[in-house]
């Protein structure tokens, strides 16, 4: 796959790693943040690496699986990579739900943070 | 509502004078979007003011009308807004569909514009 452009391999490389620690062992997921990051989970605001792990780690559910449907990623005119992902998790016995999730990454000494984060459910009546 | 923290405020503002108009006269989106914008509507790519709008109104339909069901606004290390609106919409006689679309404004010369722009329809057959 060495002709799709560079940030959608590191857009698709960055969301797969996470989904893929965000199932086995989210309480792992403060690597990819910094003490500037913003999460937006179900409209609620948390900022920074620690206060986003604390967020996540007390998800109440024990198990936790993604499964995306569609990810577009684009890159910015600062030198970041814009993702929106798409798709469908079941956490523990819980009927299988939609969610949409946004990642801002922000390269910071040749490693590609998280610097901003939107994740909600689609819990729309369609 | 002047307690809202200011990227709330412009990240609102810009949505809804989005969908305004792009309900009433798309063809005039132009003004919010800049050469080195990027669309990418429904996983295929625009860049540009000219070729985004040509695709915005290329779009098959005449009436459409959305609704947004939630938005939510971030500042960014650079100084930009990342918003997220999820809503419904609705194409001439077509059933009312669901939708999630991203923004990332910046400000260029005092004045807030779309440098990123990312639609997708809400297909998933939900459990």
């Amino acid at each position: 796959m060495g002709d799709r452009p560079i940030w959608e391999q590191i857009g698709s490389s960055f969301v797969q790693h996470y989904y893929q620690v965000f199932d086995t062992d989210r309480t792992q997921l403060g690597a990819i943040y910094t003490g500037e990051s913003c999460l937006t989970w179900e409209g609620q605001q948390f900022q920074g690496k620690a206060a986003i792990v604390e967020k996540l780690s007390s998800l109440p559910f024990t198990k936790i699986a993604h499964s995306i449907t569609a990810q577009d990623h684009q890159p910015t005119p600062d030198s970041c990579i814009l993702s929106m992902v798409v798709g469908q998790l079941k956490a523990d016995d819980d009927q299988v739900l939609g969610f949409h999730q946004t990642f801002l990454l922000k390269s910071y000494s040749s490693a590609w943070v998280c610097t901003n984060e939107i994740f909600r459910l689609a819990l729309h009546n369609l």
